[in-house]
């Protein structure tokens, strides 16, 4: 599996992306690619510009020059909206739930949908699909909550969850939209280690659904069992890309992880 | 030339002012993260104290320093009544700085209570004016410019050289690591509006002084300006801020002298509208960004 | 009495509008916006030069037109919409927060500056007047029938509101509008685009406020700077936070207890002699009060906003 991730067409393709903060190099050149039905992961030690990285990728912040290709559209310098329309989804260093809406509506609204959202349709109400169409949702929203085991909280504010299920709600929304590719920033952070198990399964349950995965994650423990290809980013520029075990005796890899939480003990 | 200078002499004389002001709003700004909208009302409580401790007194500087320890006790009383109750809850900055918006509502109110809402006419004698370089000066313009900038010389010393400056320093980069470090961050900050709360109502009574006349609600006018500043500068920055004063107080003067004073305030708004749209960080930094960044 | 009654009521009707307006920008959107009372007066003052005629001299306004009363709220509407269209597009662009308050701030600052003081406006400090019982005549109404009249005008027309505000709340826009307040960055990933909603929901409430000052253009006759100032925007901010924001039910209600804060505690103040503002400025400190302790202590009002409640079974 390893072996065939590198071959075979991107769902996301970067080319010498670049942002400074004044004079810092946060990200500087960066090139890799995400296979297409792959999980890739990004990794590199604290600073490395990884989620400067996505943020440029996701539209939140405007790079300076290079290219983002994904599928056959070039989104670099594209609002976040535009991008996430196109089917690429992002999640947070922090869960970014819809705190004061309850978890049914948080997953129900996951999806942008311009004919239903439109103003006008507030007022002139929706037509007899259109509420076909909803209750739909509300069927896959409630299903997929029972999906991730969050169903009895359904009419909780979102806001009161813990941090745990504030991420499988997260899970819960992407699966409601199926993009094309997610990326997925930390979703191992402040997670206790049970919920990885049920976080691999969802983004095994992604891959099935044909949707490309990438992970972003100290946790390399997580990177190792769950991706098939793995780049590796250091003071903005990638250093490696491959699959994880080759990356585990290469020596600029090491030095980039001195000092950092030992490379060698995620595979033990 | 000549007539270009002597409005360069009065916008000097309302930029000290206005420097004043926007120095205090923004140190409040800089160690609570709240955004004062009353702080206009520690102006108008400065010069009510001035006014009256002046009429009891005679004396112009017991009037002044009376305005400077009621201003400083508003503030302490703002931080201490309300803001920190918000603040030490982690409260959403926007609703602290709504809070303040209904207190500034009390305070104005307060005042009309007690004096009345008819203007207070307070006059002193302005001495004859002095040629002092190329600009012309009235004994107590220039006294207003010698005093804003002692003021801001000891607000220096104290910011960048005592041990509460530092803190005070450390609590507006950062409070929770301030906390951390295991610096008092409620005192620093109350401490802080205290020294605001000062230089606020120092700022009011020359205010009151060089206009000649107020009411309740003079401060919040002057408040509105202030604001200009405080963001022009870049909101939190001190020495920052006081340039953008200065840079405000002269396009305002000139403004007024030859367009028409009553729009004095809607042109001030002009520029904070333009500068927030092209310079939200202040004049001082350039950033091309998204809305998130 | 029966009088007194009927004028609070009016009021309270047209003030009720004002506040579910206010509610789609702060309550749904999540915006505090200064400028809101802006667009009443901004409203108000329309009407009043779209129904009194030229102007005679020395008065002197804009446009100047004599069209019939509902005609002249349509334009009301539509102006308030635009001036709030045009704020929204420099304002919601790029500046969330208090900087977004400070510059709509600015916004009704300048407005108000400038009825008060370009007299070829709207006749400067003089303001307008001579709008007598809009469509009385036509209905051929004496002036306590008329009353009664204006009084269940306002009614039915807030209750209207009332209706449209309920379906907005319950849609999808609506939903999705509250997402934005919630959380901006993840309503931008999941594809909104922010400063478009935003702008539609603040013109939406702008013209909201357009329409509640047309009402009030008719109910008091006249306006002019010294009928509202710039703060008056709190006394709606105020009954909002109080009655539940986002909540329509619970702004009908703060509403309702705001007007008879306003009108009802001057009822109990003593009269202090040779003091006209005294009564005003008890009633504005206890408007501050309310905002400030509610913040505090209750901000989701009294009426919280609800939620979608599924009864659906499902196995857990």
């Amino acid at each position: 599996m390893s072996t065939a991730a590198a071959e075979g067409p991107s769902a996301l393709s970067v080319e010498g992306l670049a942002k400074h903060f004044g004079g810092v190099k946060a990200v500087d050149g960066c090139s890799f690619r995400a296979p297409k039905g792959r999980v890739t992961g990004l990794i590199g030690p604290n600073g490395a510009g990884k989620s400067t990285a996505i943020d440029l990728i996701s539209g939140f912040k405007l790079p300076d020059r290079g290219r983002v290709v994904f599928g056959a559209d070039e989104i670099q310098g594209l609002p976040p909206h535009r991008i996430a329309r196109l089917g690429l989804i992002r999640t947070f260093q922090t869960p970014r739930e819809w705190a004061g809406l309850s978890l049914l509506e948080n997953v129900a609204l996951a999806r942008w949908d311009r004919e239903r959202e439109a103003f006008w349709r507030a007022i002139a109400g929706l037509t007899r699909a259109q509420r076909q169409v909803s209750i739909h949702e509300l069927d896959r929203a409630r299903a997929i909550l029972v999906e991730f085991g969050l169903a009895h909280l359904r009419n909780e504010r979102a806001g009161n969850l813990s941090g745990g299920q504030k991420r499988l709600l997260e899970f819960a929304r992407i699966r409601m939209i199926q993009p094309a590719l997610v990326i997925l920033d930390e979703p191992m952070g402040g997670v206790n280690p049970v919920l990885g198990e049920r976080m691999a399964t969802a983004i095994s349950s992604f891959i099935e659904a044909g949707t490309t995965v990438m992970v972003v994650e100290h946790n390399l423990a997580f990177i190792e069992r769950v991706t098939d290809h793995v780049v590796v980013m250091a003071e903005g520029r990638v250093i490696a890309e491959g699959p994880f075990d080759t990356l585990r005796s290469n020596r600029s890899v090491i030095d980039a992880y001195l000092g950092e939480p030992s490379f060698d003990d995620a595979g033990a | 030339m000549h007539e270009v200078l002597l409005t360069l002499g009065f916008g000097l004389v309302t930029a000290s002012i206005l420097a004043l002001s926007a120095v205090a709003f923004t140190l409040e700004y800089g160690v609570t993260n709240v955004a004062n909208l009353s702080h206009g009302e520690i102006l108008t409580g400065g010069a009510y104290a001035a006014f009256v401790v002046h009429r009891l007194t005679g004396s112009a500087l017991v009037g002044a320093l009376a305005a400077a320890l009621a201003g400083g006790l508003i503030a302490l009383g703002m931080h201490w009544l309300v803001v920190d109750r918000f603040v030490r809850r982690g409260t959403a900055t926007l609703t602290v700085f709504i809070a303040t918006l209904g207190m500034s509502f009390v305070i104005q109110n307060t005042l009309v209570i007690v004096f009345g809402a008819a203007n207070v006419a307070y006059t002193i004698p302005q001495g004859a004016p002095q040629q002092i370089g190329p600009f012309l000066w009235t004994r107590t313009g220039l006294t207003v410019i010698v005093s804003a900038l002692a003021i801001t010389a000891v607000l220096y010393l104290i910011i960048s050289h005592t041990k509460f400056g530092k803190a005070l320093r450390a609590v507006s980069q950062n409070r929770d690591l301030a906390a951390v470090t295991g610096i008092n961050t409620r005192a620093v900050a109350a401490a802080t509006w205290f020294l605001a709360g000062l230089v606020a109502g120092y700022a009011g009574f020359v205010l009151a002084e060089s206009v000649g006349t107020f009411n309740p609600y003079f401060g919040f006018s002057f408040f509105l300006i202030t604001l200009t500043a405080a963001v022009a500068g870049g909101l939190g920055r001190a020495f920052s801020t006081m340039v953008g004063a200065v840079i405000v107080g002269i396009v305002l003067e000139f403004t007024g002298g030859y367009i028409s004073a009553s729009y004095e305030l809607a042109f001030a708004f002009a520029i904070l509208a333009v500068v927030i749209l092209f310079r939200p960080r202040g004049l001082f930094v350039n950033a091309r960004r998204t809305v998130f960044e | 009495m029966i009088q007194y009654l009927t004028s609070v009521l009016t009021e309270g009707a047209i003030f009720g509008i004002m506040a579910l307006g206010l509610n789609v920008i702060w309550g749904w959107s999540g915006d505090f916006d200064l400028a809101y009372y802006g667009y009443v007066a901004f409203g108000a003052y329309m009407t009043l030069v779209l129904t009194i005629g030229k102007p005679i001299p020395p008065a002197e306004y804009i446009i100047g037109l004599q069209l019939p009363y509902p005609l002249a709220v349509v334009g009301a509407v539509i102006a308030a919409a635009l001036l709030g269209l045009v704020v929204g597009l420099i304002a919601l662009r790029h500046l969330r927060g208090i900087y977004f308050s400070i510059v709509t701030l600015g916004a009704v600052y300048v407005l108000y500056v400038m009825a008060g003081q370009y007299v070829p406006l709207f006749d400067g400090f003089n303001g307008l007047a001579g709008l007598t019982d809009p469509m009385g005549d036509v209905l051929n109404l004496d002036y306590q029938t008329y009353q009664y009249f204006l009084l269940g005008l306002c009614l039915v027309l807030f209750l209207a509101v009332y209706a449209l505000m309920s379906r907005v709340s319950s849609s999808r826009f609506g939903l999705a509008l509250r997402s934005l307040r919630e959380d901006e960055r993840a309503a931008a990933a999941f594809g909104r685009d922010i400063y478009r909603m935003k702008l539609k929901a603040y013109v939406f409430g702008a013209a909201v406020a357009g329409f509640a000052g047309a009402l009030f253009a008719a109910y008091l006759g006249a306006f002019n700077p010294s009928a509202w100032s710039p703060i008056e925007t709190i006394v709606l901010y105020s009954a909002v936070l109080v009655g539940g924001r986002g909540n329509i039910r619970g702004v009908a209600l703060g509403i309702f207890l705001m007007i008879v804060v306003i009108f009802e505690s001057t009822r109990f103040l003593p009269e202090v002699p040779n003091h006209p503002g005294y009564v005003p400025a008890m009633r504005e400190i206890l408007i501050g009060l309310i905002l400030v302790l509610f913040l505090r202590f209750r901000p989701q009002g009294l009426l919280p906003e609800r939620r979608l409640i599924d009864r659906t079974e499902l196995p857990t």
